[in-house]
């Protein structure tokens, strides 16, 4: 196994209820204030609790570039507060590239609904429901991107409360393969009416500020804020001369798969990813010093985390410091997770424990509960950990910038091969070898394809939007034909948009009828993570499952991200593509875009060294999968000449990077583009990775190029059957 | 409002609010349990159903263990609205 370098934490950046800016909102957080007070944002009459953990004072127009000032959100600007600032810390200049992993939950929520408030009242026209896209999840990293410069490779991650945590491990990945040198990680949510009214309708927000781990605690406070790291090989950060804050050390994602609101009770599964963190930072659980826990106040939540805590330190539990700072600064959904890894790394930097506010009579009497405010210790090792909605678990573990250097293993899987394909269109799901004759039926219109929910079990599926019902189907027919074990295996899903109908509609009753009209089953759907949290409790995955979001390309972005966490060795094998369903208010959007349809496609990916020992032909060798963000003119020239036998699938392909396609060596090669035959939406480079995996597979090509682009992204995906690979 | 009518608008907002495909008026027995063995519902549909409750009858059902008892069964269910409504 091969040795990995320590990875440095080198800036930091916070905005929370406390304050702007990491000193002050640390201070006063080891100081134990809080940072709760009635809620402003919107109007919460009719609710039980009305408080919230607002970032007071947030003028998002002075924060914006000017030229961008009407367009960005509270999210964009309590991201761009804390990314400038870890950024500043590190003395990272746009001199060199910085990735960018950055994740959250609801995006520009807040701005969607002041968009819907105001559109409610008159029948809401296509204009008015453009501004109801103007806001997808994704578009935090592109402002960023542009207002900070030189950036890539980025993401835009939700796993739930679990989002920031899984975008720093994410980071680390980049960082340990060579994709980055430098990177930017975090989290960030701002507060919105579709989690405050959604929460309150599950019975999960306390009237009162939260209290974890008290016998009395009665929910969460809900909170907004952003939290970043800047993250580099230790090599890095020396050679640059620059303070090492303390390393990130160890790093574990998983899933419960159980079910999609409450955590699995007996902690059994997040005591089994806080180990594996530990394990992978290469310490024994005797060497942590403090955990920030997931703490969120409810009664489930901290009675499962405090059960996972004595199952991992056993009779030692009583040594281990724990604190959750959720009673201070509220619970800031996907910015929770990069919030408190910020927290925990100052923790160890300072020596220094947040206390948990609030805690009078504890529950789990055998945990050494942080009470005490500004109380000092030896801390060398310390973990944050995060459990989300789904049952998405994260794990992060730091040390102390003076801890003993020692050897550190990191498998970095090399090869990544394709073990299973499927993709949904007209005619409903199809393996990869059928996808294959799809293709040669171009022009023949299929027959109408089967509902995507009569697809799946009913009971076990009720819930699902058409959306969730067409990823889980076609990654269940994906998963027969790779036979993996879905005990090691994670779940990658990219959507563009979320099920927007579902959203406004939901929105609309709140808006309409009022807050308390919130429905509490369709809450849990409406969160960016759905798509994989169905599919990890359907399928039973309890590897690493998240949702990724990059508009037209949020497929391609799934992939990435499922070959850096196979990279990373934290699971066997990884489920990635994405899907869209028809969606009327999409649909009114961007008809004018051309014929609209629905789909997608998805991939089994997995080392080739574990397809080969599973006694697998893999279906096809992934020899090159990247993102050119910008210079589309040079997307081909990197291309080795095709084979005799090669083809193209593309997915959206503008005009201008189909003429540079045609002028490169692979000019000449057959393509088929699927808007042609599938009609447009957001998942057809999905789709396209999926059946070019069954061109190779079924010996129709040697190689496929999947091209496939948005507006300011071209993926290039280059495919080889496995017995012509070299 | 009759209790066969009460009792038939309660199934629809069942099957409705809980989104239980499939399934059809006929399939829910009046006197059958709701949670538990019965149609494999779980603590995320009693919070709906409450919802709806208030939503579709203008009546308010008690949080926690209050609710069990109401939600025994659709008579229990029906029960509660013409008692609150009468009251």
């Amino acid at each position: 196994m091969a040795e990995r370098e320590r990875i440095a934490v080198t800036g930091l950046g916070l905005v929370t209820s406390l304050g702007f800016g990491r000193e002050l909102s640390f201070s006063r957080l080891c100081a134990g204030e809080r940072g709760i007070g009635e809620l402003s944002l919107f109007d919460a009459s009719g609710l039980k609790s009305r408080i919230a953990a607002e970032v007071a004072g947030l003028d998002v127009h002075a924060v914006a570039p000017q030229a961008e000032a009407e367009d960005w959100s509270r999210s964009d600007a309590l991201a761009f507060l804390a990314a400038r600032e870890a950024i500043a810390q590190a003395g990272h200049t746009p001199g060199s590239a910085l990735g960018l992993a950055l994740g959250g939950t609801t995006g520009g929520m807040y701005e969607t609904e002041r968009a819907l408030s105001a559109a409610v009242p008159r029948n809401s026209t296509p204009h008015d429901a453009r501004r109801l896209l103007d806001f997808p999840l994704a578009v935090t990293v592109e402002r960023l991107a542009r207002a900070l410069g030189n950036i890539g490779p980025t993401a835009t991650v939700c796993s739930a409360c679990s989002s920031g945590t899984v975008s720093i491990a994410l980071g680390a990945s980049w960082l340990l393969s060579g994709r980055a040198s430098r990177v930017l990680a975090g989290g960030v949510d701002g507060l919105c009416q579709l989690t405050f009214t959604g929460f309150s309708a599950l019975g999960a927000v306390d009237p009162e500020p939260s209290r974890p781990f008290d016998v009395s605690r009665a929910g969460l406070t809900l909170g907004e804020g952003a939290g970043c790291l800047v993250l580099e090989l230790e090599s890095s950060a020396r050679a640059r001369g620059v303070p090492i804050i303390a390393f990130l050390s160890g790093w574990s994602v998983a899933s419960e798969a159980h079910h999609i609101t409450h955590p699995e009770p007996s902690g059994e599964r997040a005591a089994r990813v806080l180990a594996q963190a530990i394990a992978v930072a290469g310490l024994e659980p005797s060497a942590i010093d403090y955990v920030n826990a997931h703490g969120t106040g409810t009664i489930q939540n901290d009675a499962m985390e405090a059960r996972a805590l004595e199952r991992v330190f056993g009779p030692n539990v009583g040594n281990v410091w724990v604190s959750s700072s959720k009673a201070q600064i509220g619970h800031t959904l996907g910015a929770a997770g990069a919030i408190e890894a910020a927290i925990t790394a100052l923790s160890v930097n300072r020596g220094l424990l947040p206390p948990t506010v609030g805690l009078e009579r504890p529950e789990a009497p055998a945990l050494r509960h942080v009470r005490a405010p500004n109380q000092s210790a030896r801390l060398s090792a310390a973990l944050s950990s995060s459990f989300g909605f789904g049952g998405a678990c994260a794990v992060l573990a730091f040390e102390a910038p003076g801890a003993e250097a020692r050897r550190l293993s990191g498998k970095l899987t090399a090869e990544i091969v394709i073990s299973g394909a499927a993709s949904y269109g007209p005619s409903g799901v199809s393996s990869g070898a059928e996808s294959a004759r799809d293709l040669k039926r171009l022009e023949t219109p299929p027959a109408a394809a089967p509902e995507p929910l009569g697809l799946l079990d009913p009971e076990r599926s009720r819930r699902f939007g058409r959306a969730s019902a067409i990823v889980v189907a076609t990654a269940e027919r994906a998963l027969h034909d790779a036979e993996c074990d879905p005990s090691t295996t994670g779940f990658v899903v990219g959507s563009a948009f979320g099920d927007v109908e579902r959203s406004v509609r939901f929105l609309q009753k709140v808006l309409g009828q009022g807050p308390k009209f919130a429905s509490p089953a369709e809450f849990p759907q409406l969160i960016a993570s759905t798509g994989s949290g169905n599919a990890s409790i359907y399928l039973g995955l309890t590897g690493p499952c998240l949702s990724v979001s990059e508009f037209a390309t949020s497929g391609q972005s799934a992939v990435s991200v499922a070959i850096s966490l196979l990279e990373l060795d934290l699971a066997s094998a990884m489920v990635a593509g994405a899907a869209e369903a028809r969606d009327t208010i999409v649909d009114v959007v961007l008809a004018a875009d051309g014929a609209r349809g629905e789909g997608g496609g998805f991939l089994v990916l997995e080392g080739l060294s574990s397809a080969l020992a599973r006694g697998r032909v893999p279906l096809a060798v992934v020899a090159e999968h990247r993102a050119l963000r910008a210079a589309p003119e040079r997307a081909f020239a990197t291309l080795p000449p095709p084979p005799h036998r090669a083809c193209i699938v593309a997915g959206f392909l503008p005009p201008a990077l189909s003429s540079v396609l045609a002028r490169s060596t692979w000019g000449e090669v057959r393509l088929h583009s699927l808007p042609a035959l599938l009609g447009q939406h957001e998942a057809i480079g999905a789709a396209a990775l999926a059946m070019a995996a069954g061109e190779v597979a079924s010996g129709n090509a040697d190689q496929a190029l999947v091209v496939s682009a948005d507006v300011d992204t071209v993926y290039i995906t280059r495919l080889c059957r496995y017995e012509a690979r070299r | 409002m009759d209790q066969s009518e009460l009792k038939s608008r309660i199934k629809r907002a069942l099957l409705e609010e809980l989104d239980l495909r499939g399934r059809t008026e006929a399939d829910i027995d009046d006197a059958a349990p709701l949670f538990g063995a019965g149609l494999g519902l779980d603590s995320l549909d009693a919070l709906q159903l409450a919802m709806a409750i208030e939503e579709r009858f203008g009546v308010s059902v008690p949080e926690g263990e209050a609710s069990r008892d109401i939600f025994a069964s659709v008579n229990a269910i029906a029960e509660h609205i013409t008692r609150t409504k009468a009251g």
